[in-house]
């Protein structure tokens, strides 16, 4: 049935009008072949159509009961290793690295606080715990692992300038100091404040000279002190002697005694 | 599932929120999450009286969320098995039935 109907249709442009007509008419609405709306199939199409429906192979053993196969590790990017390199850097450059939990700041405190930090040559660094927790297991800082969840900072610095960190990280109400490493000391928060109540280390070492110079030097004065005794009641004895001599003169006196001793 | 971040809280009715957590033991995650969280902007405008402190001990207690509400009650979550969410719908929960009071309140106050 197409068949006839293309062949009634090949002719010039109205299929109606021109071209031969063939004696039965098989097309019985009028509808062409490509419609604007859904028609439906031939029979026969159908049947073929629903036999040839794509069936999607399954598996003998269902996925879930076989174990999980390990995925494979993925390589490093550049960016990452580059990172781990600034890491591994930071602890082996500086002295004192503390490690803070951060809030959400807005824009210009978090501005400010690095250039009060800043002044005491503190550095301020945000960090990513997936790139500092396999650099720590690694290294010597194992016992810092568990301070690296949710969001840190990492504030380093050469000198160990505990007292100013603290003061102005008492103004910013939105970081919480974790626990800092000092002279590969791990400290918690009340070790990192004890160490700032600390005195300074010329005063410490002045201090401690002081109270080593304090025994020899009263060995010393009480070895001396016979002697100072001594020429002590000496020189009171000639003053008295020579108060006495405007009386009478008694200058051989002082000498015998002397000369007994 | 939910983002912890999407949660909303309305921390009207609370006057204090203290989190004492100890972070060199392994069960401080979602507490500190949670510290992270409820200092998010947008739930910090809602109350600019609510006064959010950190208590960072090294004692080896467990984590704790003490909060305070305006009427007096005390809230107190342990977080060393919750997690983020639960503490946050735990607290949201609770903010919106007192608030939902409040407006009872003052309903029945004004006419």
């Amino acid at each position: 049935a197409p068949a006839t109907k293309m062949a009634a249709l090949s002719g010039s442009g109205a299929p109606w009008r021109r071209g031969w007509l063939p004696a039965l008419q098989f097309v019985r609405r009028g509808s062409k072949a490509v419609t604007r709306h859904w028609k439906a199939m031939h029979f026969q199409r159908q049947k073929l159509m629903a036999v040839t429906e794509y069936l999607a192979p399954r598996p003998a053993i269902p996925p879930r009961c076989l174990a999980p196969r390990k995925e494979t590790l993925e390589e490093d990017n550049g960016y990452v290793q580059l990172l781990r390199r600034q890491v591994e850097e930071v602890f082996r450059d500086n002295r004192m690295i503390a490690v803070c939990q951060y809030n959400s700041m807005p824009g210009e405190d978090v501005v400010l606080m690095r250039h009060y930090l800043r002044k005491h040559n503190i550095e301020v660094k945000f960090v990513l715990n997936e790139i500092v927790r396999p650099v720590l297991s690694q290294s010597k800082y194992k016992n810092l692992l568990p301070l690296f969840v949710a969001r840190n900072i990492l504030l380093v610095s050469r000198e160990a300038k505990a007292k100013e960190m603290l003061r102005v990280l008492k103004g910013v109400p939105q970081i919480n100091l974790l626990g800092a490493c000092i002279d590969d000391t791990i400290l918690s928060r009340q070790g990192v404040e004890n160490f700032a109540k600390l005195p300074l280390l010329e005063a410490a070492q002045g201090q401690t000279v002081g109270a080593l110079a304090l025994l020899p030097s009263q060995t010393s004065s009480l070895l001396q002190r016979g002697s100072a005794h001594l020429t002590a009641l000496l020189d009171q004895h000639i003053h008295q002697l020579q108060a006495g001599e405007t009386g009478s003169p008694a200058e051989p006196a002082p000498a015998q005694s002397s000369g007994t001793h | 599932k939910k983002m912890a971040s999407k949660i909303r809280v309305v921390l009207r009715p609370v006057k204090s929120i203290v989190v004492r957590f100890c972070p060199f033991e392994s069960n401080v995650e979602s507490t500190r999450k949670f510290l992270g969280c409820i200092n998010h902007k947008k739930i910090q405008a809602t109350n600019r009286n609510c006064e959010v402190t950190a208590d960072v001990r090294h004692d080896g207690s467990e984590p704790l969320v003490d909060v305070m509400f305006a009427d007096g009650e005390r809230l107190i979550m342990k977080g060393a098995n919750l997690t983020t969410i639960e503490m946050l719908t735990a607290l949201g929960s609770r903010c919106n039935a007192k608030e939902l009071k409040e407006e009872q309140k003052s309903k029945k106050k004004s006419p």
